[in-house]
């Protein structure tokens, strides 16, 4: 038997790993600067945006100092976000080698696949426009830019190439962690989010150096700048205990929502790409639409901080008003991302959310058949029960509640709300709204990380270096000669083009190729996975496989099933064994 | 810096000289109009500034009053030739970009101006036409008499009528209380202003106002919420810090402070544009601006320095000796909930504020 021509790159060979001292260093200085570069980073962006927000007038404390002037306001709204447009399409295309922007999925994929991330300088003219973005008002996130500049700076370590098995992975880990801790305010939750949206596993390896990014990104922002929590809330606790079942009822109900708002985000995506409107105006359109609409409802605008604080004070809002922006933020929110502003969907999804959650809570009070503790409750547990399945990470969820409101009451609230909703839309959508575009571009990671490791390796990296092959020009007999002399049963036989003929076996009678010829049990092609061969091998008797071009027909080479589990096993103990280090 | 420090200030007093000199040799120095707001403050700022200024330079100081309107600024300034004013720093960013006032040269009133300087003021601004002189406190008080059981601690407390029952005297004005209106909504003191930028945000502050509908006493007069507390007149009030701190010291009247969700403003020196002797305003300025005269007002009415390097000179009140410090805005004994008025949102956005104001008032009075 012969072995795989190379193990190839997706699998990275255990290599001499340097001295544990060694490796203990180098992951300390990895946490302790990427940290610090990427919390610099995420609080840097903030305050771009914020400055921009400013500048721009789309602030309400920017705008109301204005008021007098006129139509200055009003045309600001209406042509700031239509100009940003129009310089997010000219970045993405004249900078961006991608000509897209990046986020929370491009990591994960470049994680789970062992991959570099996209070229620095698509990353780069993402951030930046995201920052234009964000900074005109467009109804977009600022955490997934923000995950992928942390990912990003995280992933230069790559390049450095120091022999630590498993580094590229945590240390664009480590990047997200102390983005997400910095950017909330919350070490907890950027340690779980990086683990539970990027990595994947735990393993004390990457534990350890995410733990300590996450803390520096923490030292960074409490210490250094001294940034206030972000969403402190004041609540004296669940009064009632039949409350726990509303919690549960409005996570179910946000499920439905989160659904549907993620499902218009791909469909808005997907029509916008067929759509006759050039991409160079397709970001100003959405801008003109968010623009007018804006002009009457003013909440849309933005990343929307007022409006997440209102909607946890009792009559901030009439319901009507409610429902009218929990519609207009969802279908604007999906215009935007689906016309090519840069941005996340978790702020807009939090602040779909809150809406929906006091929504509810007024519905439940206008009855006034059960008693409650208040909106602020109802409205976070709606927060966070919209966001948990759109992000797909409710511990991080839950985490996030935890350190931006610093109340353990409403947490537990929270919990019980997001791990329905989270039930209910991993069921009928799918683990996040990442993982369902990461599916959509052929990378499933739903049936776990091994399974989309092996879908993603092609078989045919896996041929055997000198398998009995022959052509129907040359004598039957010659090659019946060379497979007695080797280790074969089979030859493998091509017409004089090159296209696959047939298989030869060591008995096989007859005396024109015709006759001796027999078509394989099994056969593989260009796109065949390590994954699908292994299926494909159930109750395969024989050497190997002939793996051939499905566009025209040649045989690209032979896999031989002592190969494909070769490369399955390999890729089990490449995940065993990062998933297991302790260092 | 000693030194240096020294060497400015005989250079400014030397200065302060030169204006003062030939207005002695004519034998009856014409006297500076210095204009500010009554009561408890001008007494304490007589004995501290005015008198020792006088002192120093032989310009006599002629003292008017006014109730920090901005209107009074358009409409007396130059009758009254008013040559220094004493101002709220918001209004003084208005006065100065509707032309009001006269830009100061802040590096000749402070003998240069290097970043220790710039630092010594922190986190007050030396901005164009003002001069910070102190910083000083909106809080609550109640009259001791009129809750004897359960007291009142938090703001919420103030518009809460039936737990807390009484008048309420407050200031005739959108200022402070729509900021306590929307903190004792739970809205935290860092968005207090951001939600006071949205209509939504004035809406709900004016809701929250609502609740004492018929229960307020309106005051203009600085001096005039003490009073009120003091005859028994209201049991709750807003007012300045120092007012309180002066009925209770001097007047022993049943005054106690809450400190909680204090409003910190900042209180400057202004010079307007009708002044015929801005030499004297500008000897006056650099007298004022002294952290040991800074701190010698401090010792009197409690009312922070502007300076950071004038707090080492304030000690006990000069007659009641009480420790100052514990009653200046800025002790942290006062707890967390605090907010700094943002004077540039202040000017651009009163008149916004004041419409709402009026409306609410309009739909059927205090």
């Amino acid at each position: 038997m012969t072995s795989p021509a190379s193990s190839g790159q997706a699998l990275t060979p255990p290599g001499r790993p340097g001295h544990p001292a060694y490796r203990a260093g180098i992951l300390t200085l990895c946490a302790i600067g990427v940290g610090t570069l990427a919390s610099l980073a995420a609080i840097g962006l903030t305050e771009a945006v914020f400055w921009l927000n400013d500048i721009l007038l789309i602030a309400p404390r920017a705008r109301v100092q204005l008021d007098a002037q006129g139509y200055l306001v009003p045309v600001a709204t209406v042509l700031v976000p239509v100009l940003g447009g129009l310089v997010v399409a000219l970045v993405l295309r004249h900078l961006s080698p991608v000509h897209r922007p990046l986020g929370p999925p491009d990591v994960i994929e470049a994680v789970q696949f062992e991959r570099p991330l996209p070229p620095l300088r698509a990353g780069i003219a993402s951030t930046l426009a995201a920052m234009v973005s964000l900074g005109a008002g467009a109804s977009v996130g600022q955490y997934g830019p923000m995950v992928y500049l942390g990912a990003m700076l995280g992933g230069l370590v790559r390049r450095l190439r120091l022999g630590v098995p498993n580094l590229p992975a945590i240390s664009v880990a480590c990047g997200v962690a102390a983005a997400i801790a910095t950017a909330f305010n919350a070490p907890i939750a950027g340690l779980v989010f990086a683990h539970e949206v990027v990595l994947r596993h735990y393993s004390t390896q990457s534990f350890a150096p995410t733990t300590v990014a996450a803390a520096t990104g923490y030292v960074m922002a409490n210490v250094v700048f001294e940034r206030p929590a972000l969403f402190l809330v004041r609540f004296d606790g669940v009064e009632h205990g039949h409350e726990f079942a509303l919690f549960a009822a409005l996570g179910i109900l946000a499920a439905g929502l989160a659904i549907l708002f993620m499902r218009l985000i791909l469909l808005v995506s997907a029509r916008a790409a067929q759509s006759s409107l050039p991409a160079l105006l397709r970001p100003a359109a959405a801008g003109l639409a968010l623009g007018l609409a804006a002009l009457w409802l003013p909440d849309v605008l933005g990343i929307g901080k007022e409006t997440l604080r209102f909607a946890t004070i009792p009559g901030a809002f009439a319901p009507g008003e409610l429902a009218v922006l929990v519609i207009a933020k969802l279908a604007l929110t999906a215009l935007c991302i689906g016309f090519g502003f840069a941005g996340g969907v978790f702020s807009p999804a939090l602040l779909i959310g809150i809406l929906f959650g006091a929504l509810f809570w007024t519905a439940i009070d206008a009855t006034a058949l059960v008693a409650t503790s208040g909106v602020a409750v109802y409205a976070i547990c709606g927060m966070m029960a919209l966001t948990s399945p759109v992000i797909g990470a409710p511990l991080t969820t839950i985490l996030i509640v935890f350190e931006l409101t610093r109340n353990y009451d409403i947490t537990i609230a929270a919990m019980v709300a997001v791990v329905f909703s989270n039930l209910v839309a991993h069921r009928f959508f799918g683990r996040s709204l990442f993982d369902v575009q990461l599916a959509r571009r052929g990378t499933d990671l739903s049936k776990g990380r091994d399974r989309a490791r092996l879908a993603a390796l092609p078989v045919s990296r896996f041929c055997a270096e000198s398998p009995i092959i022959g052509a129907t020009g040359q004598d039957l007999e010659d090659l019946r000669a060379r497979l007695d002399r080797s280790a074969w049963s089979e030859a493998f036989v091509t017409d004089p083009q090159g296209r696959f003929a047939g298989v030869l076996d060591r008995q096989a009678a007859g005396t024109t190729w015709d006759e001796a010829l027999r078509a394989p049990a099994r056969r593989f092609d260009e796109t065949t996975s390590v994954l699908q061969a292994m299926q494909a091998l159930r109750g395969f008797v024989g050497d190997a496989v002939p793996v051939i071009d499905s566009r025209n027909g040649v045989l690209i080479g032979v896999v031989s099933e002592a190969a494909v589990i070769e490369a399955y096993l390999d890729v089990s103990a490449a995940l065993r064994r990062e998933e297991n280090a302790v260092l | 810096m000693r030194f240096s420090d020294a060497i400015t200030r005989c250079a400014g007093l030397l200065a302060g000289l030169l204006v003062a000199v030939p207005a002695v040799v004519a034998q009856e120095p014409e006297a500076l109009t210095v204009v500010t707001w009554g009561g408890a403050y001008e007494a304490a700022q007589k004995t501290a500034v005015f008198v020792p200024f006088t002192e120093a330079t032989g310009i006599p100081v002629e003292v008017k009053r006014y109730s920090g309107a901005i209107g009074s600024l358009r409409k007396r300034a130059e009758a009254e030739s008013w040559d220094v004013i004493d101002m709220l720093e918001a209004d003084a960013i208005t006065g100065c970009e509707d032309g009001l006032l006269r830009k100061l040269r802040h590096d000749e009133i402070l003998g240069g101006l290097d970043r220790a300087v710039r630092r010594d003021f922190a986190p007050t601004r030396l901005r164009p036409c003002s001069l910070p002189q102190n910083v000083f406190a909106t809080v609550m008080a109640y009259d001791d008499r009129a809750y004897p059981g359960l007291k009142p601690t938090r703001i919420e407390d103030f518009f809460d009528v039936e737990e807390f029952p009484g008048k309420r005297a407050i200031h005739r004005s959108p200022d402070v209380i729509l900021e306590w209106a929307l903190m004792a909504e739970g809205v935290p003191a860092a968005q207090v202003y951001d939600l006071l930028s949205t209509d939504r945000g004035l809406r709900l502050a004016l809701r929250r106002l609502e609740a004492l509908r018929g229960h307020i006493v309106w005051w203009e007069d600085a001096g005039a919420p003490a009073r009120l507390l003091e005859k028994g007149e209201v049991a709750m009030a807003s007012g300045y810090n120092g007012r309180f701190f002066a009925a209770a010291q001097d007047r022993g009247a049943p005054v106690s402070v809450i400190w909680d969700g204090r409003l910190i403003g900042t209180d400057v020196w202004a010079m307007p544009v009708t002044t015929d002797r801005p030499e004297a305003v500008r000897a006056f300025l650099e007298f004022a601006a002294r952290p040991e005269v800074m701190a010698g007002l401090a010792a009197r009415i409690p009312y922070g320095p502007a300076r950071k390097s004038a707090m080492e000179w304030i000690g006990l009140h000069p007659e009641s000796g009480v420790p100052m410090r514990d009653h200046l805005p800025n002790a942290p004994q006062h707890g967390a909930r605090m907010l700094v008025r943002d004077s540039v949102w202040y000017s651009h956005t009163e008149a916004i504020r004041e419409r709402r104001f009026e409306a609410w008032l309009e739909k059927g009075g205090g």
